[in-house]
């Protein structure tokens, strides 16, 4: 009995299941999102004079809000509007979701900790990564709406002056570090993050970031004031729920990845807890990437939106040619030979 | 000019092309969209450009200039000020000022000193609304929550005065409904220092922070001769450099023995236009500052009202400053004939004309209001512009559906 129990803890703690299911995957997922949207209106609330949530267990500040939420959300009506082409009007949030989830298990969390190991674990993470936008751009298209397919334009027009710089800036630092391992790339941040050694690549990398979540300066996808809610205007329920999770969940990806390549990731490491297990002496990275998360939800407080066109042109004429500048910045630091 | 030239025209074979075309994409926006208000746009886009606006109005339309007709005089005046409930004293006004033409009634210095008070605050808050809604069209959210919840300030000292938060009901024929509660002026004072402040912080958050001056800059222009010809009114006018403001007509109000001067900007975009309500609420507070200080003493009502109460009631009246309605109040009778009156509101100058034929319920009662005056810009100003440049442009008119569908 004991015997089946420790092999059952045994199969849990071990990288394959425990970093897709629990960390850095799902439940943390989860946990990030109850949490940080939570935080995002404490946070605009403090800044605009208001309390934020509040009424549910005032003496949390009204933690438990998003747990109401998300009970609402799983218990409204589902309504699928007759027009709309079903099977991928269906398919397409949970498929968002999942596309969003699953870079996870190429980031590792602590030394040699990843679903999967792999050398090539920043280029694979990104790229899984990047295949959200094509399941908005199906949500915008099924739901055969004018305002959903306005936003899916938007989308498809977006994608592409967000991705290449992205790229391109998290690329450079693997010319920077010679290597396409997240876990190397961390490793040999000991003494010095990479925001410090190509902060034009980390400045690149953030506000590609934000565009790719969709977060304001950038929610021009979603645009309420003009489109309502973009692709994902017809949704409801919990549909809706996994669509506005999978954004978040891809925030947080790209976070944990700008905090690994451009923060030092786990470092400092925590010996002593690194010994109980793993994974717990990589604390510093989840602390990092939530830092960046919460700056991420502020900005919501003193931007507006940008317009479509003027942001893509930040996308091609500011960020794409900065990118490139970073990879020559990169370049020029191996050629020094200062890493 | 005719306005059967260059822009204001539909261009009728593009817009041809909109059913079963290709080219045109026809969005309805409103009127139930985040963002429309009490109203519906059809919008038609080719690509990312507007080619056409059409602005579908009367969602909000309440008859009143019908309901008026059925009303004793008194009557009208909580009615209308329903037509811009952010405004209301303001918008009752001109109906107060056209009835005291018809009826040969001045209100006596003190009362027209405070009508003035209550108008400035009016315009501040009214002001500040605009430009929360102004915002938050643009999805900043934190302008909208600060000038929401700084209108409060003036909303308080308005209900001090005169009794409600928003219908005041507080110019009657003759004069005014209360006078001014002690210690106004030293609550004034801090709330129009902190508004300066506040003003700032707008300042640096909103109206000059980069990304919103990139959304506002250069966008929905309104040329000088443009906004003359198509008869703009108010800020929107004068944020095009037109220095017309029915303030400075003097003939309501304190306006003529106070000065101030109007601002005026010259671009005529959607930045002006921001930037113009903001110098407006300063220039606004300074009005309300000199009012306080050069008000005379004296009754609130006209005598030939005050003499008509029982004399007990006038002396509690002149005691207390709060008037008590004289009866012929209920029957208010002009003589017969027609008066105008325009009064500057927040948005633009309102006009009115009433036509009396000697009975208590006017004959007919005419509203043009300033937003219906500035509902061509909505149509003209989007044109050629970005989609996403709709919103800044209709947050930057600061059009009020009710207002205009009366």
């Amino acid at each position: 009995m004991w015997e089946l129990i420790d092999v059952i803890i045994r199969l849990l703690l071990s990288p394959p299941v425990f970093a897709p299911l629990i960390y850095p995957g799902l439940v943390t997922v989860l946990i990030i999102l109850v949490s940080l949207i939570w935080l995002g209106r404490k946070i605009a609330a403090k800044v605009q004079l208001r309390y934020g949530p509040y009424y549910i267990a005032k003496r949390l500040g009204g933690a438990p809000q998003l747990i109401a939420d998300a009970i609402r959300f799983m218990f409204q009506e589902v309504i699928v509007p007759r027009t709309a082409d079903k099977i991928p009007y269906l398919l397409a949030p949970a498929l968002a979701m999942t596309l969003g989830l699953v870079p996870v298990v190429f980031i590792p969390v602590a030394p040699g900790f990843a679903g999967i190991v792999t050398s090539y674990s920043l280029p694979l993470a990104l790229a899984l990564s990047s295949l959200l936008p094509i399941t908005v751009i199906l949500m915008a298209w099924s739901a055969n709406n004018k305002f959903t397919i306005q936003g899916g334009v938007r989308e498809a027009f977006m994608v592409i002056a967000y991705e290449i710089p992205l790229f391109v800036a998290a690329l450079s630092m693997g010319l920077a570090y010679g290597t396409l391992s997240l876990e190397e790339i961390v490793e040999k941040q000991v003494l010095v993050p990479g925001a410090v050694l190509n902060p034009l690549a980390a400045f690149v990398f953030y506000v590609s970031m934000l565009m790719s979540a969709g977060k304001l300066p950038f929610d021009i996808v979603e645009g309420e004031q003009e489109i309502v809610a973009g692709p994902f205007t017809e949704y409801s329920g919990i549909l809706y729920g996994l669509v506005m999770g999978a954004s978040y969940a891809q925030l947080y990806v790209l976070s944990m990845i700008f905090t690994e390549v451009f923060l030092a990731g786990w470092h400092p490491f925590i010996g002593s807890l690194g010994a109980l297990y793993l994974p717990l002496g990589g604390l510093a990275l989840f602390v990092k990437a939530y830092l960046v998360l919460a700056f991420s939800v502020f900005l919501r407080s003193v931007y507006g939106r940008y317009r479509l066109d003027y942001a893509l042109r930040i996308g091609w004429e500011r960020l794409f040619p900065l990118s490139v500048l970073a990879l020559f910045l990169s370049l020029g630091l191996r050629v020094v030979g200062v890493v | 000019m005719s306005w059967r030239d260059e822009k204001l025209v539909v261009d009728w074979r593009k817009v041809a092309k909109a059913p079963g075309g290709e080219e045109i994409y026809e969005l309805f926006i409103g009127p139930q969209h985040p963002a429309s208000g009490h109203m519906r746009f059809i919008v038609r886009l080719e690509g990312d450009i507007i080619v056409d606006v059409e602005p579908d109005i009367g969602y909000v339309h309440r008859t009143m200039e019908k309901l008026a007709e059925g009303r004793e005089y008194i009557k009208n005046i909580p009615l209308f000020e329903r037509a811009t409930i952010i405004d209301s004293n303001n918008i009752t006004l001109g109906y107060v000022r056209a009835l005291e033409k018809l009826l040969d009634v001045e209100p006596p210095p003190r009362a027209r000193y405070l009508r003035t008070i209550l108008s400035e605050i009016n315009r501040i808050q009214s002001h500040l609304y605009g430009i929360g809604i102004a915002g938050i069209m643009l999805n900043h959210s934190t302008v909208f929550m600060w000038a929401f919840g700084d209108r409060e300030i003036w909303m308080q000292l308005a209900e001090e005065l005169t009794g409600a938060r928003l219908t005041h009901t507080y110019s009657i024929p003759g004069g005014v409904r209360r006078d001014l509660p002690d210690g106004f002026e030293e609550r004034f004072e801090k709330a129009a220092r902190y508004m300066l402040r506040r003003l700032e912080d707008y300042g640096k958050i909103f109206l000059y922070n980069p990304m919103i001056r990139s959304r506002y800059e250069g966008v929905g222009v309104l040329k000088k001769h443009e906004a003359e010809r198509l008869g703009a009114v108010g800020p929107n006018l004068r944020a095009s450099g037109v220095r017309y403001d029915a303030r400075l007509l003097g003939d309501y109000g304190a306006y003529s023995e106070l000065e101030f001067e109007v601002p005026v900007q010259e671009e005529g975009d959607s930045f002006a236009r921001m930037v113009q309500r903001v110098e407006e609420i300063k220039v606004s507070i300074e009005i309300i500052r000199q009012a306080l200080k050069k008000m005379p003493d004296g009754p609130i009502l006209a005598e030939k009202y005050l003499k008509l109460l029982p004399p007990k009631l006038r002396e509690r009246v002149l005691k207390t400053g709060r008037v008590k309605f004289p009866a012929i109040f209920a029957n208010l009778r002009p003589p017969p004939g027609e008066t105008v009156a325009r009064v500057e509101m927040a948005r633009g100058e309102v006009f009115y004309h009433i036509v009396s034929d000697g009975s208590p319920k006017p004959y007919r009662v005419r509203i043009v209001t300033p937003s219906f005056r500035n509902l061509v810009l909505l149509r003209l100003l989007p044109r050629e512009h970005r989609f996403m440049d709709l919103l800044a442009i209709y947050g930057s008119l600061d059009y009020f559906p009710p207002e205009s569908d009366r």
